[in-house]
């Protein structure tokens, strides 16, 4: 097993086929993510550093991607800023979280 | 936040997240034919999203139970038909008739066999393990909604108790039922067993089935002490090593000595320690070392340690190395380690004995009884009581080599332990007080009495110091201090009455010594007796200058040098000859020339300090006495005028100048000298022996020659005597500092325990006072406590001074107490 080394960025696809570049240190924020990735699982995920997701579309996954950033970037400050939530968004967005484990 | 925005309208999700009514079977058999995959290691095809959003659904659609057990199913037929069947094919029949004890086959067979099978079992798990965590992985929206709703194990824990039971639980053979497990035991302590035999085996390898064995559990709790390795393998481990061992310690206090047997003990246990860090488990480490402790250690010390290569002989050997072995081992098992302790204490006690043997066998083989009644002291006990003197001079000197043996023993050996060295003096007092060997503070007396005449001549400081030292290290042992004290004063006493000490610098740094040692108390009289040294010395000088001031200048005159001693502290009556009682003594008569200077001393230290008593001791002291010989022929032919000064004892001197008066010719008989001088029978008999017996110093002529001096011997004034000195001494038989005879023994001891006697009354005196009431059983105890520091009386003793006390009326008991008890009156 010649595990790939491992890339800096991984690439996320919706389900609408936008792709987000995102930071691999970010990006294994979400559980699911990560099992994906995980090059110990020897999935085709961690072959190609590229997750598609079947049921996300290109809003919610670039939300997504977004809040991922943002938890990245504030895991360990205090007095963390709201992350801004478009209403409209909230219900998918949760589906979708609960979906990737965030 | 929500209300505030309340006009926008939410959108309902998407329909297509969660998808339409899922046909279950149909998902199921594309994740089934997945896991299939997996465990064929062709994961890389498949799409991680796709199988957890296959997964997501299922359980989103509510059928999470029948996931759960779909997949548990799953994995039970994979490891019931695929995977024990691999197994199943390394079970060679070798391997199963060894697990049954049938023996047949070589260590190497065993040992590929068994590496074969763990190896399998080890790829077995690691396959398992491996396919799990992706499977988990996979299912992982299951397990975080599923499972924890419903309080199931997670997939992953389920499926390793899968493994437990369909693997390490299934019979090895369909014919017999013993379990994988068990074989799996087996066959890591038979390889455990091989190393130990000095085989080399894969100790990776069977610390990854260990591993295995740790990570599962008997049960569903997953409590740490229920998983497998503590309730399977590490008991049988135990029980097996327990045997081992067992069988290894008859072995080996059978076949080698002790110091092998340490060593090999130390190796096992550092063995195990290293088997535990890089074969088992580190959770085994104190408990397999309780069994080897047990096994080699506990159970054995008692054997090795009376072993005939045991302690005894590494203690003769000076085996340093292997008693640092004994100690550590035996620390290991008992933090007291009694065993040890017993033995070295019985060995000290051993050798000390035989030293006490070696010094009375010594003084009693060359001391042939002294015939009763024997008058005086002859030369052969003379000799004798020199030998004895020797004998206790060597006696000190082997209880200090002896003393010096232990002292390294204990610092090489022992890592300096503290309560071993409280053993150790105890020992050595134990064999030093022993009641068979009464002599101890004579020797250690005479041994200190030695040295301060002649042992330190020459020697720096330092070693002086050492000496001193050695002394004292001694003295720390002695319990009865004051029978010391009575022996050094007296020792004392003559070295300093007849200047035999070397320097009177270390005999004050000794005493200082021994303050420090034993309190002031001890030491007062001592010092008190420097103290009238020194007086004496400037009386003597004041006297002289006084003399010379009279302007009585007598060419014939005498020059008295005087020590004047408080007879309280100076022991004064064991300086006597035993003979006399003490008031009875006879009054020596002096001459007249030293009558005359006599008194005028008299006078002169009345004048000084009136009311006070002079008693003369004629019977100590001595003088110089400046005697000429007539010319009479010599032996060459040459007629020549001699003097000699002569040293002699102060009763020498008196009966020499009883010659002065006499014409040449004439004689005295023994009885008219002792008549002229008044002097005691015993001290004349000797001073006659010295002057006119002893060849060299044969300044009187007897009549009829012999040894003995009889009381019808005359004497007659030498003219013819020759020296080859100006300066003669005349040494008087028994002035030194020797062991005593029996008898003077007997008297010390018996003084001895006359002042024993009063510190006792005083002691509990002094307690009576304070306390008012006591009862018997503390009164005796506190009295102990106190005397503690001067010597240990007996019981008995203390019971006669107590009764002696109450005829007298300081105490009274208390009737109708309940314990004897009783009561001071003031």
């Amino acid at each position: 097993m010649t595990a790939p080394p491992l890339t800096e960025y991984v690439t996320l696809v919706s389900n609408d086929a936008f792709e987000f570049k995102v930071l691999r240190s970010a990006a294994v924020l979400a559980g699911t993510i990560k099992k994906a990735l995980d090059p110990s699982s020897n999935f085709k995920e961690g072959a190609t550093n590229r997750v598609t997701f079947h049921n996300i579309n290109g809003v919610i996954l670039e939300k997504v991607c977004e809040y991922l950033y943002y938890n990245q970037k504030h895991e360990e400050s205090k007095d963390v800023p709201d992350f801004d939530l478009p209403p409209e968004l909230c219900l998918e967005l949760i589906v979708a979280a609960d979906y990737l484990g965030v | 936040m929500i209300a505030g925005r309340g006009r926008q309208r939410i959108r309902p999700p998407r329909r297509g997240l969660h998808g339409d009514e899922i046909d279950f079977e149909k998902t199921w058999g594309t994740i089934a034919s997945a896991f299939r995959e997996i465990h064929t290691k062709n994961a890389s095809r498949l799409s991680y999203e796709e199988l957890y959003r296959h997964a997501y659904r299922i359980v989103l659609k509510k059928k999470g139970e029948e996931l759960y057990k779909r997949v548990r199913d799953f994995e039970h037929d994979w490891l019931s038909n695929e995977v024990r069947e691999t197994i199943q094919t390394l079970l060679s029949p070798n391997l199963l008739a060894n697990s049954q004890n049938l023996g047949g086959t070589t260590t190497n067979e065993r040992r590929v066999a068994g590496e074969k099978f763990l190896k399998g079992l080890k790829q077995a798990w690691g396959d398992h393990q491996v396919c799990m965590s992706m499977l988990a992985d996979v299912l992982m929206y299951m397990d975080r909604v599923y499972c924890t709703d419903h309080h199931h194990p997670s997939i992953y824990t389920t499926a390793m108790v899968l493994f437990r039971d369909d693997i390490l639980n299934s019979p090895t053979s369909d014919a017999d039922g013993s379990a994988v497990l068990g074989l799996l035991n087996h066959v890591i302590l038979d390889q455990i067993q091989m190393e130990r035999d000095g085989d080399v085996i894969d100790k990776h390898l069977i610390k990854s089935c260990v591993y295995m064995l740790e990570s599962l559990h008997e049960d569903e709790m997953e409590s740490e002490d229920q998983r497998l390795y503590n309730t399977s393998f590490e008991l049988e481990y135990l029980n097996t090593s327990r045997d081992f061992y067992q069988q290894e310690a008859e072995f080996l206090l059978r076949d080698s000595d002790a110091g092998a047997y340490c060593r090999h003990t130390r190796r096992r246990i550092y063995e195990e320690e290293d088997r535990c860090r890089s074969t088992l488990s580190e959770v085994t480490m104190p408990k397999i070392q309780k069994v080897v402790e047990d096994e080699l250690i506990k159970n054995r010390i008692h054997e090795l340690v009376e072993m005939e290569s045991g302690v005894r002989f590494m203690i003769d050997n000076d085996r340093l190395d292997e008693l640092n072995l004994i100690y550590d081992l035996n620390s290991r098992v008992d933090d007291k380690k009694s065993e040890l302790m017993r033995a070295i204490q019985k060995r000290i006690v051993d050798m000390g004995t035989d030293i006490n043997n070696a010094a009375i066998a010594a003084s009693q083989a060359s001391a042939p009884a002294p015939e009763p009644g024997d008058k005086g002291k002859g030369p052969a006990q003379e000799r004798s009581l020199n030998q004895q003197t020797v004998a206790a001079i060597k006696w000190v000197e082997d209880v200090l080599q002896l003393k010096d043996k232990f002292d390294r023993i204990w610092k090489d050996s022992f890592s300096s332990d503290q309560p071993l060295q409280t053993a150790l003096t105890r020992s050595f007092a134990d064999f030093i007080n022993s009641p068979t060997f009464p002599r101890t503070s004579e020797y250690i007396s005479l041994f200190i009495d030695e040295n301060m005449k002649k042992g330190i001549k020459g020697k720096s400081e330092h070693e002086i110091d050492m000496v001193l030292e050695k002394a004292i290290v001694l003295l720390r042992y002695v319990q009865d201090k004051d029978l010391f004290e009575r022996y050094y004063k007296k020792h004392l006493c003559r070295r300093l009455l007849m200047n035999k000490s070397i320097s009177n610098d270390v005999e004050k740094q000794m005493i200082s010594r021994m303050k420090i040692e034993l309190g002031n108390n001890f030491t007062m009289k001592l010092e008190a007796m420097f103290k009238d040294m020194t007086i004496s010395e400037e009386l003597t000088s004041g006297f002289k200058k006084h003399v010379a001031g009279l302007g009585d200048q007598d060419p014939k005159r005498i020059e008295l040098a005087i020590n004047v001693l408080t007879s309280m502290t100076w022991p004064l009556e064991t300086m006597g000859s035993g003979d006399d009682e003490e008031g009875k003594r006879p009054k020596c008569i002096f001459p007249t020339a030293i009558e005359r200077i006599k008194r005028g001393f008299e006078k002169y230290y009345n004048e000084k300090h009136s009311g006070r008593q002079l008693t003369w001791l004629a019977n100590m002291g001595s003088a110089d006495v400046k005697a000429t010989f007539p010319k009479v022929p010599q032996k060459d032919g040459t007629f020549k005028e001699r003097r000699h000064d002569l040293n002699v004892s102060t009763y020498g001197m008196v009966i020499l100048l009883l010659f002065n008066d006499l014409p040449a010719d004439q004689f005295l008989t023994f009885e008219e000298i002792q008549a002229r001088t008044n002097i005691p029978n015993s001290d004349l008999v000797r001073n006659l022996q010295s002057l006119a017996v002893a060849p060299k110093t044969r300044i009187l002529i007897k009549e009829p020659m012999s040894k003995d001096v009889k009381p019808t011997d005359k004497f007659y004034f030498n003219e013819g005597f020759q020296g080859k000195f100006v300066r003669i001494k005349v040494g008087v038989v028994s002035s030194g500092n020797k062991v005593e005879s029996d008898r003077e023994r007997r008297e010390t001891e018996k003084k001895n325990d006359d002042s024993r006697s009063f510190c006792i009354e005083a002691a509990v005196v002094r307690i009576m006072k304070q306390r008012k009431e006591l009862s018997h059983q503390q009164l005796i105890v506190e009295t102990l406590n106190q005397l503690v520091g001067q010597f240990k009386p007996e019981v008995n003793m203390i019971k006669k001074r107590i009764e002696s006390l109450i005829e007298r009326e300081y105490l009274e008991r208390i009737d109708g107490a309940r314990v004897d008890s009783y009561r001071y009156l003031a």
